[in-house]
């Protein structure tokens, strides 16, 4: 059985092109089906599974999956972490064309000259190659933020530089970002496990795959040399602000957010709705400031002191908190929306109703590392431990999580609402970590002064008084 | 048990081994109190910045290291298990010693760097920080107190001398700019045959002497002189790291202390801003050190000039023959009973004896042939692999059985 691995997102309907053109029609795949798990029209020894782009180069690296489409940016990530991953760059699919660069917010008239200053803030989706450009260029006390997404929002208030792909330079200042330098060219192509190369026959899918454009060289990350310094330069002032910072969500929880924002009387005229977002859109009260950011991105930016509140899920707040436990991040309210629940999941095949069971199960089957896959790697990992899991491998994966269960995790740490898109995908929880809901989130040790205060403090009211009044319903 | 428990690249010291390292450190601990230095400790974990800045750690070195997020590690800035311990050594001075004297400081410690396989990833080092205005004399006393260590262990070194700023004067004068001089520097040191003779394409007047300089090793003060003569007059740059050099040679030599000098030897170009020194034993690199007057400025805010050196207490352990096979064997003393009173009495002869002097346990087994000691009262039978069951009543006399037994 040859295993392929294909990317959701925005390659998705350029790589059903390709694969359909060279022969290899993957049922459902180009439409956008919602099954992880699809047939290769008139091929059955090839089976392709659905993931999200940068999870494919960790696939193919753990030997699950034998071939996998991706954009090579995402095989470099892997690779500055990793520099002995087992994964072979085979062909170039020609689509889904990018750069991948280092930029700084648009009009500054920076230079790469000008980064070698102390305390630089990186934001990127590609944490592992921001920490490598930053040790090649022997930046001076860096710190990366590893984003969820939308590295390009961050500068200039929350970063100073964002590591983005794009579609070209243009694009980039589309952004109102000004691009810096660029890292590397990518585009999707065909990779594939070593030790599957060698010891698997895979011609069904490279013989189709193999004719069209000659190979091209593998694009390759291009590291700065080191940049000349000012060296021991001062660390740089903090931030000095005489607004309040507040971050918004995107995604599932935007529309809690919205509701929670409405009956607190705090919902931005414009540009913050059920069904679309503005990054900056205008809050209705002087001396608020609304920015979107993913929620899981949240807790760093308030942690760090660059946001003052922020509306996110118990499941982001607990994951930053796993990780961080001193954490300076606090929930001061309680938006009750958005309810789900944070449960340990199985395979339904497995004859057991709870962990203990379970466990007892796969020993018996022989397993000696129990694989917990989850969008939650510091909830996993503080799940294992304290439920002895023994010898455990946390798989930190970016989505597509149904499909990890049996067949590359034992056990997937996931939210379930309903149960219905568990129970569709034959899968059972067998344990409840916690039930999550939608905060209000700030630091504990604020320190905020007259104007500033009275705002925060205006915010919190009315949206904990909102909520208090949903629960008394 | 099909996976080894023990991480790779991560090894135990067992007992014979163990006594080996400790044989190090004390000829080490001893030495260089003796020069006048005293021991420092610094944690395993710092800040992953203080090793990034250029000048501090080599590429190489700094793709290797462990750093991770701590447990307050939120806002993004790594730590790292420490890869080297002078830059720890110099931000310590920094901070809690910058009072303008000369500090003599020494340590063992491991460091952690990743390497292939399970070639090792932690590596124990017995070195050496000379912070503070020392030049010439203080180059000299590290070298000598290296020597002087490896002597106290019984090893023979051979002693390389070198100074990066022979090899900078050089490519400084063949136009090539900073990044350059790393590559082709780098090259020469990796044995690229074409390297040389790309460099006398850009020197010609230097041309054929640049094979003397850069593709073999010459001895002390002779060759420094050859080197002189050859480069002065179209390199002049060459002249102080010259001078330093030969002062450092010259004295090393008078007290009989042969060196040879090598011009590329140091593989961190950037670290070392002076005369550097490696000491290779039976073929194996033993440790190494020099001068680095930029390091200090690079970690804190003031300037001072700092020297040291580092050597391999793992390399160094391995090259130790075993010590006298007739270690002494602890004497077993074996109680009458298992009563509180007849175990109390064998551990207070087991006091009694320790207190003379010599090894005694009661929890254990004999090491074969190894001396016992059975209590029955005030009666003490001393038997063992030297002679009969001998009867004795006091503790001096099952001490003295013992002494002669062992043949002290």
């Amino acid at each position: 059985m040859i295993k392929l691995a294909l990317p959701a997102g925005d390659l998705r309907t350029r790589v059903a092109g390709v694969l359909g053109a060279a022969g290899l029609k993957v049922e459902g795949y180009g439409e956008g089906s919602r099954t992880y798990i699809l047939s290769v029209g008139g091929r059955e020894e090839v089976v392709a599974r659905v993931f999200r782009e940068k999870d494919i180069p960790i696939q193919i690296a753990l030997g699950n999956y034998d071939l996998g489409v991706c954009g090579m940016a995402w095989v470099e990530e892997l690779r500055a972490r990793f520099p002995h991953h087992p994964v072979v760059p085979l062909r170039d699919l020609g689509v889904g064309r990018s750069g991948l660069y280092v930029a700084s917010a648009g009009a500054g008239g920076q230079t790469l000259a000008s980064l070698g200053r102390r305390g630089l803030r990186i934001a990127s989706e590609y944490p592992n190659i921001a920490e490598a450009f930053a040790l090649a260029a022997r930046l001076p006390a860096y710190r990366v933020l590893a984003v969820w997404g939308a590295a390009e929002a961050y500068p200039p208030e929350d970063a100073d530089l964002a590591i983005i792909a794009a579609a070209d330079e243009a694009a980039v200042a589309g952004h109102g970002l000004s691009p810096l330098l660029c890292l590397m060219e990518s585009s999707a192509w065909l990779i594939a496990n070593a030790d599957s190369l060698a010891k698997v026959d895979l011609r069904s899918v490279l013989e189709p795959l193999a004719a069209g454009a000659a190979g091209a060289a593998t694009p390759r990350l291009r590291l700065p040399p080191p940049l000349a310094t000012a060296s021991a330069s001062a660390w740089p002032a903090p931030r000095s602000a005489d607004t309040v910072r507040m971050a918004l969500p995107d995604g599932h929880q935007q529309r809690h957010a919205v509701a929670a924002l409405g009956e607190a009387g705090l919902l931005p005229p414009q540009g913050y709705d059920e069904f679309q977002c503005q990054r900056r859109p205008v809050s209705p009260l002087p001396g608020l400031e609304f920015k979107v950011i993913r929620p899981h991105d949240m807790p760093q930016l308030v942690a760090t002191g660059e946001m003052d509140l922020a509306i996110t899920g118990r499941d982001c707040l607990t994951e930053h908190l796993s990780r961080f436990p001193s954490s300076p991040l606090e929930e001061v309210a309680d938006l009750q929306r958005g309810q789900f629940d944070l449960a340990a999941v199985a395979s339904e095949a497995v004859p057991a109703s709870d962990l203990s069971g379970a466990l007892e199960h796969w020993r018996a089957e022989g397993r000696q590392t129990i694989r917990v896959a989850s969008e939650f790697p510091g909830i996993a990992d503080a799940y294992a431990c304290s439920r002895h899991l023994g010898r455990y491998r946390v798989i930190p994966i970016a989505g597509a999580s149904e499909g990890f269960v049996p067949a590359d995790a034992e056990l997937l740490i996931e939210g379930t609402e309903t149960g219905r898109t568990l129970a569709e995908n034959k899968l059972k929880p067998i344990d409840l970590l916690f039930r999550s809901t939608t905060r209000l989130v700030a630091r504990k040790d604020r320190a905020l002064d007259g104007r500033r205060r009275d705002v925060f403090e205006q915010v919190v009211r009315a949206m904990q008084q909102a909520a208090n009044a949903r629960q008394a319903v | 048990m099909d996976r080894p428990l023990r991480c790779a690249g991560m090894r135990d010291i067992l007992p014979d081994e163990m006594r080996r390292f400790r044989r190090v450190e004390e000829a080490f601990r001893a030495a260089c109190l003796g020069w006048g230095y005293d021991e420092v400790r610094t944690p395993a974990l710092e800040h992953l910045h203080l090793f990034t800045t250029a000048g501090t750690l080599s590429p190489q070195m700094l793709g290797r290291v462990y750093s991770f997020l701590d447990w307050d590690g939120w806002s993004g800035e790594r730590v790292v298990l420490r890869p080297d311990s002078t830059i720890p050594a110099a931000r310590l001075y920094a901070e809690s010693l910058d009072g303008g004297r000369l500090a003599k400081l020494f340590y063992i410690q491991n460091v952690f760097r990743f390497a292939e396989g399970d070639d090792s990833r932690e590596d124990w080092q017995c070195g050496v920080e000379l912070i503070g205005e020392s030049q010439p004399h203080g180059d000299i006393e590290l070298v000598l107190l290296a020597r002087e260590v490896l002597g106290r262990l019984g090893l023979e070194a051979d002693v390389r001398l070198s100074h990066p700023g022979l090899v900078r004067a050089v490519l400084s004068r063949a136009g090539l700019d900073a990044s350059e001089h790393l590559a082709l520097y780098d090259r020469i040191l990796d044995g690229d045959d074409s390297a040389l003779p790309e460099l006398q394409g850009l020197l010609p007047e230097v041309g054929a002497s640049l094979e003397m300089l850069l593709g073999i090793e010459g001895e002390g003060q002779a060759y420094l002189s050859n080197v002189r003569s050859a480069f002065l007059s179209s390199v002049p740059e060459m002249e102080a790291p010259l001078d330093e050099l030969a002062v450092v040679a010259g004295a090393l030599e008078d007290l009989g202390c042969r060196t040879l000098i090598s011009a590329a030897m140091v593989r961190n170009f950037e670290y070392y801003t002076g005369p550097a020194f490696q000491m290779e034993v039976a073929g194996h690199r033993a440790g190494g050190g020099g001068r680095y007057d930029a390091l200090i400025s690079l970690i804190g805010d003031r300037q001072a000039p700092a020297s040291g050196f580092a050597l391999e207490a793992g390399v160094l352990a391995g090259l130790l023959s075993d010590e006298e096979p007739r270690r002494r064997l602890a004497a077993t003393v074996v109680a009458q009973a298992t009563d509180s009173a007849s175990l109390a009495s064998a551990f207070r002869l087991a006091a009694a004896l320790r207190e003379r002097g010599l090894a005694a346990q009661v929890a254990g087994s004999p090491a074969e042939g190894g001396p016992r000691v059975e209590v029955s009262g005030e009666v003490f039978t001393v038997s063992g692999a030297a002679g009969k069951a001998r009867k004795l009543d006091s503790v001096e006399a099952v001490a003295e059985a013992l002494r002669e037994a062992a043949g002290d």
